[in-house]
Order: C-alpha cells, then structure tokens, then sequence
C-alpha cells in the first residue's frame, strides 16, 4: 500500500499532467463537437421552453377573462346579427307588400262613411262610393282594424253597408292559434261584442284568441282580423263563444272597399246550378 | 514558497490581460511575444512542476475564455508548464543569480515554443505549412518571447532572482 501510494507522490507531476491534458482535451473535444455550443443551446432553448410554459400558464390564468369577454363580444355580434336580419326581413316584407299594394290598389277603394242608422228597424252604414268607383254589391269592407261589413246596395255614388253588429248578418270565422272554427253573428246588445255559433265544445279554443275570416267566405278576404274571444260557455253540443269586435263602431268615419276575386264556378256549386254527375 | 505562488496568481490575470490586448501590437509576421510563457517559465523554475502546469492551464483557460480556443490553449498551456519545468532549480540548490536567470530564459522560451507548436498544431487560420508554423513561427514566437523575458528579468525581477 505504501508502495501504491509512494507512485503516485513521486509521479504527481506526470499525473496532474495526464489530467490536465485530459481535461484540456476534453475541452477541446467539446469544442471540435460544439458541445459548449449545443450546451448553450440547450440552455436557451431549456430556458426558452421553462418561459413559454411560464407565458401559457399566464395565458390559461387569463383565458377565462378572455372566454368572458369574447362572450360578451358574441352576444353582442348575436344581437346584431338578428337586429340585421329583422331589418332586412321587414325591408322585405315591405317591399312584397308595397308592391302588392301596388298592383293590388286597383281593387280597394276607400270611402267615408256619411251615414249611420242605428234602430231597431234598420242599423246600416251609407258610404260615399258607388258605382261610379266601382263598388259593387256584396264587395267587403273593412279598416285597417278588421272587418266591417258586406256592401249589400249600390247607386251611382253611395252604397249601403251591412256591418257586422247587424241581426242578419254571418260570416265565417277562424281562430288564429287554435284554427276552431265557427259563424260570427250579432245578436243585438252592446255594438263592440258579438258571438261565433257552431263551435264544438271539443274545441281548443281559449280566451284571448284572435278570430279572422276564413276562405270559405262567399264575400269576405280571407285573414281579416273580426275580434278577439273574451268568454266561452260551454254548452250540449256546441259552446257559445262571445269576442270583442276589432272594429269600433261608434268612431267609424273611413273605410276600405275590397273588390272580391269570387269564383263563379264555386259559386254556381253553392247555389245548385251545377248538374251532379249521377243525376243525369 | 506560499508567497511566489500568491505572487503568480495575482500576476496571472494581468498577465492574461496584457497577452491579449497588448502583446499583438508587438507581433512580427502574426506571431506576438508570449507573456503568459514568461510567468510559466518564471514559475517553473521557482515553485516547481505542478504549479508551472497549473499556471499554464489556468492562465489558457482564461485566455481562452477571451479569445475561444479553451481547450487548446488549456492544453499549451499546460505541456508548456510541464516543459518549462525541465528548467526547475530545486529548492535545496542555491543557485546562482545568473543561473537562475539563465534557466528562466531558457524555461520561458521552451514553454514558448511549446505552446507555440501545439497552437499551431492545432490551428491553421492562415492555412500555412505545418513545418512552416512549427518552425518558423514557433521561432519566432521564442524569440520574440526571450526578448520580452529579458526586459521583464531586467526591468521588474531583480529581487527575484537575487542570490
């Protein structure tokens, strides 16, 4: 042992050589391979990697910020969105319609009314239009509001009006939400109020529906608006329905006359002028 | 013996300071006086092998980390400590001044030289000859370096070297 050690004592000076060199070497290896380089690098891209997942944690510590206000942002962009489509839907609608009415106003033609008979004998509105305008009988009349009544007499420059708060008078009707249909009259009382008979008393029919002319109507527009149901009371077979007219009467002072595109063939079917096919 | 080493370390980074910033304006045909191998040798002959070598190592390792080149420079330094120390005076050999004197000569320009070869064994900036480089410039570095180990032997070691 003392052997082994007296070597390295007397030979220190070869020995720190040997490991000088070898360290310098290994220098130099380093250098040839740019590993100091590459440590370098690595370092960076270490130090790189240790500052981009520090900047994404911060990045997902504020994300919920983010996600709010971007919420936010969408929201408000939904709510423009839809404002937008609106606009343009009704700049739609109202072009359909202005040009409807366009082609359309031929046939209205609008009156004032210069008359009013309220009696027992007679309840009848006289207009200022006649056949000089080209109203004709059983033509309809309306407001903006709803319906009015039939033109049931013409002369050359009046015409006699049969509104709805009138004993003899029917029109079919249907519910806007519902569809029960049923027959407006007027049975006397008060002007604002009237009934739809025929309505089954398995009808869905609910207060407050809104009750409009139907297409079955021999002289009323289909979908004007008549009333607006206020009370049902069930009966046998059928539920008496009371609605409140759109129309009010009492501050009537203009209407509309609508020319009715009647089809004469269904018609000549409801008055039995046409032959049956095995009655021959 | 405490004292030379204290004395060398504290002379070294100076010493390393100067070779890089103002031994190159003293070059001839690129080769500049070799400060560095004039504390090597000075250490060689005063405090022996081990110290000569760590001087060299130390003193390329910070040259190197100045110019690059570590390992190389680490490694000249290094053989030319152990070089230098060829010209070690023993400590129980009471020398004489000029003996002393010439041995530090002698030391600083073989650590010199040797240095100067392994640079050059190594690198090739100006793609010159390896006799060339080996020869020439490693000559030329020695001598240039013996000059300047006789300025500083005449001009700051006078003490040192004293009987």
């Amino acid at each position: 042992m003392k052997k082994f050690f007296g070597f390295f004592f007397r030979n220190n000076s070869w020995l720190l050589l040997i490991a000088l060199s070898a360290i310098s070497l290994g220098f130099i290896k380093m250098e040839q391979e740019n590993v100091v380089q590459r440590l370098n690098n690595a370092g960076t891209g270490f130090r790189a990697a240790i500052a981009s997942k520090i900047a994404s944690y911060s990045y997902l510590i504020g994300l919920k910020n983010e996600n709010d206000r971007l919420l936010e942002t969408n929201i408000a962009l939904i709510g423009r969105i839809l404002s937008t489509e609106n606009a343009i839907r009704n700049e739609a609608d109202r072009t359909r319609i202005l040009s409807q009415k366009a082609e359309s106003l031929k046939s209205f033609t609008l009156a004032r009314v210069v008359d009013r008979q309220f009696s027992s004998r007679e309840n009848m509105l006289l207009i200022d239009g006649g056949r000089s305008r080209g109203i004709r009988t059983d033509m309809t009349v309306m407001t903006p509001r709803g319906l009015v009544g039939r033109v049931v007499a013409v002369s050359e420059h009046y015409a006699k009006v049969m509104p709805l708060i009138h004993i003899d008078f029917r029109a079919s009707v249907v519910s806007s939400e519902s569809g029960t249909m049923g027959v407006l009259a007027w049975k006397g009382g008060r002007e604002d109020m009237a009934t739809v008979d025929h309505v089954p008393i398995s009808s869905s029919l609910k207060t407050g529906e809104e009750m409009l002319t139907t297409n079955f109507s021999t002289f009323a527009v289909p979908g004007l608006p008549v009333g607006r149901v206020v009370s049902i009371k069930q009966g046998a077979l059928f539920s008496t329905v009371t609605i409140q007219l759109a129309v009010d009467f009492a501050s009537l002072n203009h209407v509309v006359v609508v020319s009715l595109n009647r089809d004469p063939e269904k018609l000549r079917l409801l008055e039995g002028k046409i032959e049956s096919g095995t009655g021959r | 013996m405490k004292a030379t080493t204290f004395r060398i370390a504290a002379l070294l980074v100076p010493v390393t300071l100067m070779q890089v910033f103002l031994m190159p304006n003293l070059s001839i045909l690129h080769v500049s006086p070799d400060a560095l191998a004039v504390l090597v040798g000075f250490t060689a002959i005063s405090a022996g092998r081990n110290t000569s070598m760590l001087t060299g190592f130390i003193g390329g390792m910070l040259m190197g980390i100045l110019t690059g080149q570590m390992g190389l420079l680490m490694l000249a330094g290094t053989i030319g400590g152990f070089m230098a120390a060829l010209f070690q005076i023993p400590e129980e050999c009471h020398a004489t001044q000029s003996l002393k004197t010439r041995r530090f000569f002698l030391a600083s320009t073989l650590c010199s030289f040797t240095s100067s070869t392994i640079m050059t064994a190594g690198l090739n900036p100006l793609a010159l000859s390896p006799a060339y480089r080996i020869a020439v410039l490693g000559g030329i570095g020695a001598i240039l370096t013996l000059l300047l180990a006789i300025a500083a032997r005449f001009l700051f070691m006078k003490k040192s070297f004293a009987d």
